[in-house]
């Protein structure tokens, strides 16, 4: 009988590429992420899925990565903040530009987060109305801005055809 | 030939003032930002803390075998084995009455509220540490608890033994003659007011690394911290460590609002546990011990004795506060902080001449309470307004002419308020008229009227406020803390490429320092904003400085960098104007070049000018030295602080069967003097709006009957959400301050003051058609606003 509590070896793909990885099953996404791959992008905010500080994309879709274990994202596909930065090292992701643009952030401990949810939206939804954008966000915990910069910096993106 | 002429200068305009982009971005909005979490030290081993479940117990035997014996666990600890190598925190003030708390970085034979940290376990992982620390087994016999401020007068029980009473210190301030004015005045009213228990909450919680170098003797502590240098001073003393052996570092913070800018139990753990392991050890506060053990705030009741006459002008005020401080005075601000801010802010922009104002900090076993963005002026303001719109209804008179008649005057500033305060400058009464402006607020209600008609219940409610900010040495001498900062440092270097770095000892965590002190510090050196870089937050590179807290940092420390500038500036035209033979006074800063101020073909680059004062000492002018780099100190005379002001407008909703609140509308009129940088000065208006606004209606710290904390994560503790805050808006009037350096005042903390009292008058204006009542406390959760709803249907039958 194998123990329940072994680490598995499980694979995922992150940011386009494929990691293997060997995980406590208790171990979640979020951890696994900071941790064990160095992506430090991802936050911890609350570890209870109530702040999005977290939030990555999961084959597409924004989730909290500490309502996640590792092992519950094998063989799926994960995009994280650095995944959404070109690689160029110079140019930024239209949405991250557009948070820096029109004051959207201020300590940044919840940008990543608010971003990869905003990602997400303006995947489904390209041209959302302020409306629209206030509900998607309203998972996001933000202590600084007062949502108000934020709330703009995702209507400035999608102007821009961030999606 | 200089490197930067292949660089097109940018045209000559004052970077002061301008809404530039802040500089700091990048590295947050594509997460490379540095938080402590994020940083990895090799062999570094991960602590974890067992905590009381009681709010008061004596410590008996405590077994670590069992946590021991957990895969991955490396060490434990208790309480009186780190006792025996570390001194207890004290924060003490220097008033007679005072009555001080030791609070240990484990407890040792008491604990005094639940979730205070009783044990230690180290680990090769986090995960590992928690196992550990889940077998501490503890003997704790629970004693009778200190639940609150009726309590806390009424027991016999004392939070800490061998005190006379559960009061730290009582503080009092007196001007004028009030009770002669109570006793001729034609009208008095009494108010009660509370705010309710709440907290700074920032995303990131608190978090340590310390590291010891065995062989160097040296020790590093990163924090996520406001003021690493005060940081610095402490833990070296308490641990007996000389101080020029720790180094702090305060890498990227995600938000402080005051929870940070405290000295906590658990670096000093992280210290001794790193110099009795050699090994690096790292702490990352989980949100459920962030809830139990980051400073509590607030929770003030305010007693105000008002005498007015039929006019409504404010005859004088006799006002009692009783403020919750939890169970320990807190490093270095100490349980003196509250009560004694609050007697004397309470008079706020009125002009007050009777005024008496005593205020307790009593001690509980709850949660140590500490500043919070908005520290006793929020409070003070929401007892005041609250008043001033009873002396409204009262004598049926428009809450903003009430106002009027008692706001102080452009044509009184300076203003010497009755508790000793200088109100420098202010715009107390066209920001009045700018808010009604604003918000066309005939208009608005007339609308109000219209929707009143139709059966909904819609309230508009008005507070007017000054935050006292950028409080100066003499302030602290005032508050009688042990320690007076006030004033602040900074270093300006330039390099011989010309390009300058500003190290600095306040701390920036969202307030954008990385820009703004780089606009200062570019228009002394006539350089570009990306010719200058910001470095804080490392002990082993700042001057001493004393961190980012109280709305100071672009008064203090932008004040010390214009200095500083100036100084390396004056350097540049002096040598700059003897290698072109023209007279320094001739010669200004510009466009990157020291040019002759009539001629400016008569030039070079300051680039080249740096590069010779670095590298080619031997052509410069006989008796001028090879150094390009000043530092300076700064304390806005007379050291009392500036005011910032501000008039707030809330417009809500009131469901009076559920007792929901929607704000419908927000807008603030908002003056700090100069502004740097609009953008980001507007930025920290939202941000504090809406923290206050997450105060008012939303978040409470609660507690059971035996001060069990029942707030302890985020479904029992509402942050407010995009959708709970609305579009606020924001105008700015620019009053400039006459005691400080370009005329700039603080503005951190001030959006945080106006929206309890605003939203609690709009409240009860919103209940005013079913029946009259006082709303005095906050927060106004759905419960609350119903029992506010059932007395006004009562009072309207």
């Amino acid at each position: 009988m194998t123990d329940p509590d072994a680490p598995r070896a499980i694979s995922l793909e992150v940011n386009g590429e494929r990691h293997d990885v060997v995980v406590e099953p208790r171990m979640l996404l979020l951890d696994c992420l900071r941790e064990t791959l160095a992506l430090g992008g991802t936050h911890a905010g609350c570890e209870h899925g109530a702040c999005g500080a977290c939030t990555v994309l999961l084959d597409g879709e924004a989730v909290r990565s500490c309502l996640v274990f590792a092992v519950q994202a094998r063989g799926a596909s994960v995009t994280t903040i650095e995944g959404l930065t070109p690689d160029d090292g110079e140019s930024l992701h239209p949405l991250q530009e557009a948070f820096s643009e029109q004051h959207g952030l201020q300590c940044g401990f919840c940008t990543p987060g608010m971003i990869m949810t905003a990602a997400a939206l303006l995947e489904e939804t390209p041209h959302p109305t302020d409306a629209e954008i206030r509900t998607a966000l309203a998972g996001n915990i933000c202590r600084c801005t007062g949502y108000v910069n934020i709330v703009k910096s995702v209507r400035a993106a999608a102007e821009k055809g961030a999606a | 030939m200089s490197t930067v002429e292949k660089v097109k200068a940018p045209p000559r305009t004052r970077l002061l003032g301008q809404s530039l982009r802040r500089v700091e971005d990048g590295r947050y909005v594509t997460g490379q930002a540095a938080y402590v979490g994020n940083i990895q030290l090799p062999g570094m081993l991960h602590i974890a803390f067992t905590r009381s479940p009681v709010a008061h117990g004596a410590v008996g035997d405590i077994d670590l075998s069992e946590a021991l014996a957990v895969p991955g666990v490396v060490a434990a600890v208790t309480g009186a084995e780190l006792a025996r190598e570390c001194k207890p925190i004290r924060a003490d003030v220097t008033d007679e009455c005072w009555q001080g708390s030791e609070q240990w970085p484990l407890a040792v034979d008491r604990v005094r509220f639940a979730g205070e940290a009783i044990a230690a376990v180290v680990a090769r992982t986090r995960y590992e540490a928690e196992d550990g620390a889940d077998m501490v087994v503890a003997d704790l016999e629970p004693l009778a608890p200190v639940t609150g401020i009726d309590d806390a007068l009424g027991t016999d029980a004392r939070v800490h033994a061998g005190w006379r009473d559960n009061c730290f210190v009582t503080r009092r301030v007196e001007g004028g003659d009030v009770d002669r004015a109570m006793a001729d005045a034609p009208r008095r009213l009494r108010v009660t007011c509370h705010v309710g228990r709440h907290g700074g909450i920032p995303m990131e919680t608190r978090g340590c690394i310390a590291s010891y170098d065995r062989v160097g003797k040296r020790l590093t502590l990163w924090s996520s911290h406001q003021m690493p240098h005060v940081l610095r001073t402490v833990v070296a003393d308490l641990i007996g460590l000389p101080e020029h052996r720790l180094r702090v570092v305060a890498p990227d913070v995600g938000g402080g609002f005051g929870i940070k800018s405290n000295i906590y139990p658990e670096e000093l753990v992280a210290c001794l546990l790193t110099m009795r392991l050699g090994r690096p050890v790292k702490w990352i506060e989980d949100r459920r011990e962030h809830m139990m053990t980051a400073a509590h705030a607030r929770d003030h009741r305010h007693q105000l004795d008002v005498a007015y006459d039929d006019d409504g002008h404010i005859l004088g005020v006799d006002a009692t506060i009783w403020v919750d401080c939890g169970a320990y005075s807190m490093f270095p601000w100490t349980a003196a902080m509250e009560p004694g801010t609050s007697v004397s802010m309470i008079p706020g922009p009125y002009r007050i001449e009777n005024y008496r104002a005593v205020g307790h900090a009593l001690a509980t076993n709850k949660t140590p309470a500490g500043p919070y963005r908005g520290i006793a002026r929020v409070p003070s303001a929401f007892s005041i307004e609250r008043a001033v719109d009873q002396i409204a209804v009262d004598l049926g008179l428009d809450p903003l002419e009430v106002r009027r008649r008692n706001l102080v005057r452009p044509d009184e500033f300076p203003y010497l308020s009755v508790t000793g305060n200088i109100y420098d400058s202010g715009s107390y009464l066209e920001s009045l008229d700018e808010l009604e402006r604003l918000v066309s607020l005939g208009e608005l209600r007339a609308w109000q009227g219209v929707e009143r008609a139709a059966g909904r219940h819609i309230g508009i409610g008005v507070a007017c406020f000054t935050e006292q900010t950028a409080h100066g040495v003499q302030e602290y001498v005032r508050r009688k803390v042990p320690f007076v900062f006030g004033y602040d440092k900074a270093l300006v270097r330039m390099d011989p490429s010309g390009t300058a770095t500003v190290f600095v000892g306040i701390h920036s965590h969202g307030q954008g320092m990385e820009t703004t002190l780089a606009q200062v510090a570019a228009d002394q050196l006539g350089l570009a904003l990306e010719d200058v870089r910001i470095v804080f937050g490392d002990t082993d590179v700042s001057p001493y400085g004393n961190g980012t807290f109280g709305s100071r940092s672009m008064v203090m420390c932008g004040g010390a960098t214009e200095l500083a500038a100036r100084q390396v500036g004056a350097k540049l035209r002096e040598v700059g104007a003897f290698l072109l033979d023209v007279s320094p006074d001739d010669v200004e800063l510009c466009d990157r070049r020291v040019r002759h101020r009539d001629d400016p073909s008569i030039g070079m680059d300051i680039a080249e000018v740096a590069r010779i004062i670095h590298l080619r000492p031997e052509r410069l002018p006989s008796g001028a030295d090879p150094v390009l780099e000043a530092v300076a100190s700064y304390d806005a005379e007379p050291g009392r602080g500036v005011y910032s002001n501000g008039a707030h407008v809330a417009v809500v909703e009131v469901d009076p069967e559920t007792g929901q609140v929607e704000i419908l509308r927000y807008a603030c009129v908002a003056d700090c003097g100069t502004m740097v940088n609009p953008m980001i000065v507007e930025g920290q208006i939202h941000g504090a709006v809406a923290q206050s606004i997450g105060g008012t209606l939303y978040e409470e710290f609660q507690f059971d009957e035996a001060a069990n904390p029942l707030s302890t994560t985020f479904l029992d503790y509402l942050m407010p959400n995009a959708l709970d805050v609305p579009d606020i808006q924001v105008s700015s009037l620019e009053t400039p301050s006459p005691f400080t350096i370009n005329g700039l005042k603080g503005t951190g903390e001030s959006g945080t003051i106006g929206p309890p009292a605003s939203i609690a008058a709009a409240v009860e204006d919103a209940l005013s058609p079913i029946g009259r009542v006082f709303v005095n406390a906050t927060p106004l959760t759905p419960e609350r606003v119903l029992g506010y709803a059932d007395a006004a249907r009562a009072a309207g039958a």
